[in-house]
């Protein structure tokens, strides 16, 4: 039974030999969700299958209900900015988007005015009437933003919409996703620079070589990896003696001497072990100089879960 | 039906628009012009009248037919959906809710558009060039005829080349071969094997439209009304066939990387 926008089951799809999805399985309920993994995890193959340009080799992938491959008028309900910057070059701003909604189905006045204020959404009024081969690339991503929201689509799938785009540009688009999403409109939208999503959104799914790797809000991740060993890296003007206190702990699951003065402690239970450790240091009058942990971003838990938990 | 009849001219529009913008244009523009500055050197050379006029219009068949006209339409038909396909363009139209034969069909109708404004004025300028230089005016019939089977070859072609750049992703090489081997080779041959060209069928036509002079003449038995029909039948059957493979093609650009 299909619940979410998007409902994906098992869905699997090669490029020759090489995995592009691998059993991928996630279900998208609505709201903006961060689609995060590094460069060719498999981020644009599902957007490419959502878009209807690839068919997958295995499982199944629906959007709104509809299974993905395949034309339909669904797909009016659908808008899709792609990763690439390619783009009719020949047409200006205002045509691109206009003659898009045309294909749509609208009449040209209403294709006209729907472009115009699209245009107007992503800051390229002024630019409107220049051809989009003299755009620079972050007015082509925001072109490409016009385009996928001009026929207000329910679901918007924005493959890497922040790349190339200056921090003012950022800034506005931001705000334009949250508006879009407080009317209503459900937002798959991946990145690799992680805190693009973690700005956007904390439901997140993470993808790596072609898998999904986690799903959910960045909390429940968080716990997720707090059930596996947690790395704990500390300076210290004696490690062997604070070694030994440490080995004693049962969530402690491995020690390691990384260098001069340095200790790496992999624990299962890190909130435990920073409630612990202050109290043993004053205790044992131990000299602990400084203590770092992967920190609470979105980048140290992608790493983790990227890993393996290694 | 009249919403897809518009999506249809959008289409058709965009695509004309595209096959005419950039450098290729000027490149096809450039081509497209070497029948008549052939005939400029020869008007340069002040032969008699008649042999002018006769040489101008023996281009047409030998050289602006076969491989003017062809090179240009392969050119602007293959780049329809092999080079969206490559560039990633094509998901423009292929994600939105237009049914994908309108887009088979309407990148037909933009690519036979762009076609013809090249290849038409290819075959009558020569034959205008040769009137004004040497004085002796062409029957009516003549430039008629030349320009009807320059677009011809244009309905036809661009059917098939369409096609071409829908299956395969060696269009370009597979179109010349086309043109240069089997369109050129296969006529040479006896029996009923010239018939498996289209470039028969073109000669057929010009054949039994023209009574006299150097179009006239080829050794068909097939009448210009039938070779019309084959040519039409032809261009009709691959856009059909265009339209059945789109629905079912993967429009990603082939590569290794996810």
């Amino acid at each position: 039974m299909t619940t979410g926008v998007v409902e994906a089951q098992e869905l699997t799809k090669r490029y020759g030999e090489v995995l592009g999805l691998n059993r991928f399985t996630s279900s998208i309920t609505g709201g903006i969700t961060g689609l995060v993994g590094p460069n060719g995890a498999g981020k644009s193959t599902l957007f490419r299958l959502l878009a209807g340009q690839l068919k997958a080799d295995a499982g199944t992938l629906t959007l709104l209900g509809h299974p993905a491959w395949g034309e339909g008028e669904f797909r009016r309900h659908v808008g899709y900015c792609p990763e690439h910057s390619a783009l009719y070059e020949g047409l200006t701003g205002e045509a691109f988007v206009t003659t898009l909604l045309r294909v749509d189905g609208f009449s040209r006045a209403e294709a006209e005015e729907r472009a115009l204020r699209a245009i107007e959404t992503v800051g390229l009024t002024e630019a409107r009437g220049r051809r989009l081969r003299t755009y620079s690339k972050g007015m082509r991503q925001r072109v490409k933003i016009a385009q996928s929201i001009a026929h207000d689509p329910e679901l918007i799938l924005l493959d890497e919409p922040l790349n190339g785009v200056d921090p003012v540009g950022r800034s506005t688009l931001t705000e334009l996703l949250e508006t879009l999403q407080k009317a209503g409109r459900h937002i798959v939208v991946s990145s690799h620079v992680l805190y693009e999503v973690e700005r956007l959104t904390d439901q997140i799914i993470m993808i790596s070589n072609g898998r999904a790797l986690a799903q959910g809000d960045l909390h429940r991740i968080r716990a997720l990896i707090d059930a596996h060993p947690h790395v704990i890296d500390l300076e210290t003007g004696n490690p062997r003696t604070v070694a030994r206190f440490l080995g004693e702990w049962d969530h402690v699951t491995a020690i390691e001497f990384p260098g001069p003065g340095r200790l790496r402690v992999r624990c299962r239970a890190p909130e435990e072990f920073y409630r612990a450790l202050p109290p043993l240091v004053v205790r044992e009058r131990l000299d602990i100089r400084s203590l770092t942990s992967a920190d609470d971003n979105l980048d140290a838990v992608f790493r983790y879960l990227s890993e393996g938990g290694r | 039906m009249s919403g897809e009849l518009s999506r249809l001219g959008t289409i058709a529009a965009l695509s004309f628009r595209g096959s005419l913008a950039g450098l290729r244009v000027v490149g096809l523009t450039a081509f497209a012009a070497i029948p008549s500055l052939i005939v400029l050197a020869l008007v340069s050379a002040r032969p008699p009248s008649g042999t002018l006029a006769n040489a101008a219009l023996g281009l047409f068949p030998s050289l602006t037919l076969p491989i003017v006209v062809m090179v240009i339409v392969l050119v602007i038909s293959i780049a329809q959906f092999r080079n969206e396909i490559d560039n990633e363009t094509l998901v423009y139209l292929s994600d939105r809710s237009v049914r994908r034969p309108t887009i088979v069909v309407g990148k037909y109708l933009g690519a036979l558009g762009a076609s013809l404004v090249l290849v038409v004025p290819a075959s009558l300028l020569p034959l205008a060039i040769a009137t004004v230089g040497g004085g002796t005016p062409y029957p009516a019939a003549v430039p008629a005829a030349t320009a009807v089977a320059a677009a011809l070859a244009a309905v036809a072609y661009v059917g098939f080349f369409l096609f071409l750049g829908l299956v395969s992703r060696s269009a370009l090489v597979i179109g010349l071969l086309f043109g240069f081997l089997w369109e050129e080779l296969l006529p040479l041959l006896p029996g009923h094997v010239p018939q498996l060209t289209l470039i028969y069928y073109l000669r057929s036509y010009l054949s039994g439209t023209l009574m006299s002079g150097p179009l006239s003449g080829y050794p068909t038995t097939t009448p210009a009304t039938s070779a019309v029909a084959v040519l039409l039948a032809v261009a009709v059957a691959f856009v059909l066939a265009g339209a059945a493979v789109f629905r079912y093609l993967e429009t990603a650009p082939e590569r290794t990387s996810a």
